[in-house]
């Protein structure tokens, strides 16, 4: 089984929980930059309004001339408070203060404003940002009173600098943590689930190993070899189950022949009893091939391959048996095209070469003279393919199934001889070897495709 | 051959014993597990035939214990299972044969004759020789009256069975397990066509047939008796 990270549940569920962790950082901290940000213009702005408001009330007391002289006294300090005044008649003309210009073309409408001042510094012009509010006096006087904002400004920016890192950080930490727990959990999942096939596909007296921790892998695991255990005691109780049967089956099959070769080796016999006696030695010996081909379904079924699982290259194995059947199909008039390559399956040899002797004396079977039959071995992928194709009658689609089946036949077969196993055998040997086996249309006749994992 | 029969179905050894004794054997019986183990541990025998499923001790049990303790006696093992994990565990047991019940005498014979002569041929050989027909392990070349044959691969592991096994009788299933290492019964006569080519290649421009056919049995190698 492969395991694709992404389409995990824990990291699904790691990726959730990254994301709403770091949406919710990136808020709060957007929010704690936003209201820094609104206090400390707020802050700057109430000085501004104090100190405008101490400018309007020297001019109520001592007139234009009085707050002049203030402002020639404050105009001095600019540059270390970063104040900036402005004093001008009603046609803009400059009063006083330390703005050598009105920065705006005409008067703005808004209480607060905001505009650049450029200064020279170190032979460079430096854009420093003020802001400052415009108060009408009396005959049409203009007062202006800003501050330069360029300090406030630079601390914002190194704020949002430092936030943005700090967000970066925390996320990718928390990433980092997400899929550090991501790979762990996946590593166990994997590797239960590693064992479990394992298992499955060998020894059902393996169990999956426990940590010791009593977390929820070791529950789990705790869970799994309970199941294991009560499938072991089926499969030990089938096994027993179908050694007692067979013997018991076999056992006076196994007498009536002895006793009817003890009666051949008579030497008076006639010719029409010793016919006879043939005919029901080869009736035993078909009744015993039945019943060995049911029992090797069912063992199939039932068991597991490890004891004599091996590699097995499943191309080389389908060119010897089709070197061994291809007199018969000579002698049938039938074409055999083999077209296989070197492909490796984990599996038991003598299974797998029943299966591909099945399916062969099915196409001999029912594939009248002059057909075509075409044996087919390559790897696909992460599998390999085993392909067995004629032109001969094929199987309705709507039979595939169902022939699967054992004991089943179609009708129109019914002068063929046949036990009605071959293709169960063959399904369970698939099964066997965790395979996929399909029956289709070769358009026309039959086309069997196995598929198995690749060792 | 002496030869020890383990075998808990009275009627089935009964007319196993007669057969084996009618084709020039002797033979003792043993009817369940432990009198087969303790017989054929005590006593000497050619080769013992024993049933898979037996009371007290098991056919497989008797073999491992023979061989823990030593004994290389060939053993046949029996059985009425006949699925391919069940004869994995015979032979892995120690079990030199395995046959699955019901078989017909002849195979049976074919087998008895086949193992205890076994260990008479050596398999470090090189060249096979019967009458005027050579083979030769390691060029993998074959003659016959100093005449060199073509042989396909399957035909040279064909002769060399045959040419390890000359002079016995060799079956059908003997021949499909040990050349092409199938241990079902596939339903046609395919050794038979297989036979017949091998014959042409080897029989053919020349007076004496070395193939020779045993009728309801199989095959022998060798000019005829």
């Amino acid at each position: 089984m492969k395991f694709r990270p992404f389409n995990a549940s824990a990291a699904r569920l790691a990726a959730a929980y990254f994301l709403v962790f770091a949406i919710g950082v990136s808020l709060l901290l957007a929010a704690v930059y936003l209201l820094t940000k609104t206090e400390l213009q707020s802050e700057a702005d109430s000085v501004i309004e104090a100190e405008l408001e101490g400018l309007i009330d020297e001019y109520r007391l001592d007139g234009r001339a009085g707050l002049v002289e203030v402002l020639n006294l404050r105009s001095d300090s600019w540059g270390r408070t970063g104040a900036v005044y402005w004093l001008s008649d009603a046609q803009l003309n400059r009063i006083a203060g330390n703005l050598t210009g009105w920065p705006f073309a005409g008067r703005p409408t808004a209480k607060w404003v905001e505009f650049d001042l450029l200064a020279e510094e170190d032979e460079e012009t430096v854009r420093h940002p003020v802001r400052a509010q415009i108060y009408p006096l009396d005959r049409g006087d203009l007062l202006l009173v800003g501050t330069d904002v360029s300090e406030q400004q630079r601390f914002f920016t190194r704020l949002r600098t430092a936030l943005v890192w700090r967000i970066s950080l925390i996320t990718l930490f928390a990433a980092l943590v997400g899929f550090i727990y991501v790979r762990r959990v996946g590593a166990r999942v994997r590797a239960t689930a590693e064992s479990c096939e394992t298992i499955m596909a060998g020894d059902l007296s393996r169990r999956l190993p426990m940590e010791g921790s009593n977390d929820e892998f070791d529950q789990l695991a705790l869970a799994v070899n309970h199941m294991l255990d009560r499938l072991e005691q089926q499969s030990t109780t089938l096994r027993a189950t179908f050694d007692s049967t067979a013997h018991d089956l076999r056992a006076p099959l196994h007498r009536i022949s002895m006793r009817l070769e003890e009666q051949l080796r008579e030497p008076q016999l006639s010719a029409a009893a010793r016919e006879n006696l043939q005919s029901m030695l080869e009736e035993i010996a078909r009744l015993q091939r039945t019943l060995g081909t049911l029992l090797q379904i069912a063992m199939a079924d039932a068991g597991s391959l490890a004891q004599q699982a091996e590699r097995v290259d499943l191309g080389q194995l389908a060119r010897e048996l089709a070197e061994l059947y291809e007199p018969e199909t000579q002698a049938r008039e039938l074409e055999l095209a083999v077209q296989v390559e070197a492909a490796y399956v984990q599996g038991n040899r003598q299974l797998l070469a029943q299966l591909v002797v099945n399916l062969l004396e099915n196409a001999l079977k029912y594939v009248p003279a002059g057909g075509k039959l075409a044996l087919t071995v390559r790897s696909v992928g992460q599998h390999v393919r085993f392909t067995m194709a004629d032109d001969g009658p094929g199987i309705p689609a709507a039979e595939r199934r169902h022939v699967l089946e054992p004991f089943v036949r179609l009708d129109r077969d019914s002068a063929v001889t046949g036990s009605g196993l071959g293709l169960s055998l063959v399904a369970a040997i698939v099964r066997l070897h965790r395979g996929t086996l399909s029956l289709g249309d070769n358009s026309p006749g039959l086309r069997v495709d196995c598929e198995f994992p690749r060792a | 051959m002496h030869l020890l029969v383990i075998e808990d179905d009275r009627e089935a050894a009964q007319y196993l014993q007669k057969a084996l004794r009618e084709s020039g054997h002797s033979v003792e019986h043993a009817a369940d597990g432990r009198e087969g183990l303790f017989r054929a541990t005590e006593g000497r025998y050619d080769l013992i035939i024993a049933d898979r499923m037996l009371p007290h001790l098991d056919g497989l049990s008797i073999v491992s214990i023979m061989r823990q303790k030593g004994n290389a006696t060939p053993v046949l093992i029996l059985s009425a299972l006949g699925t391919v994990d069940d004869r994995v565990r015979g032979l892995r047991a120690g079990g030199d044969d395995y046959l699955t019940k019901p078989f017909a005498i002849t195979e049976l014979l074919a087998r008895i004759e086949a193992l205890a002569r076994r260990r008479a041929t050596g398999d470090e050989m090189t060249r096979l020789k019967t009458a005027d027909l050579e083979l030769d392990l390691l060029t993998r070349r074959v003659s016959r009256g100093g005449r060199e044959l073509d042989l396909t691969t399957k035909e040279f592991q064909l002769l060399e069975f045959l040419m390890r096994r000359a002079g016995q009788v060799v079956t059908r299933t003997m021949l499909l397990e040990g050349v092409w290492d199938l241990h079902f019964d596939p339903q046609t006569n395919l050794i038979d066509v297989h036979m017949s080519r091998l014959r042409q290649a080897i029989d053919r421009g020349f007076d004496k047939p070395l193939i020779q056919t045993v009728r309801g049995s199989g095959y022998r190698l060798g000019e005829q008796e």
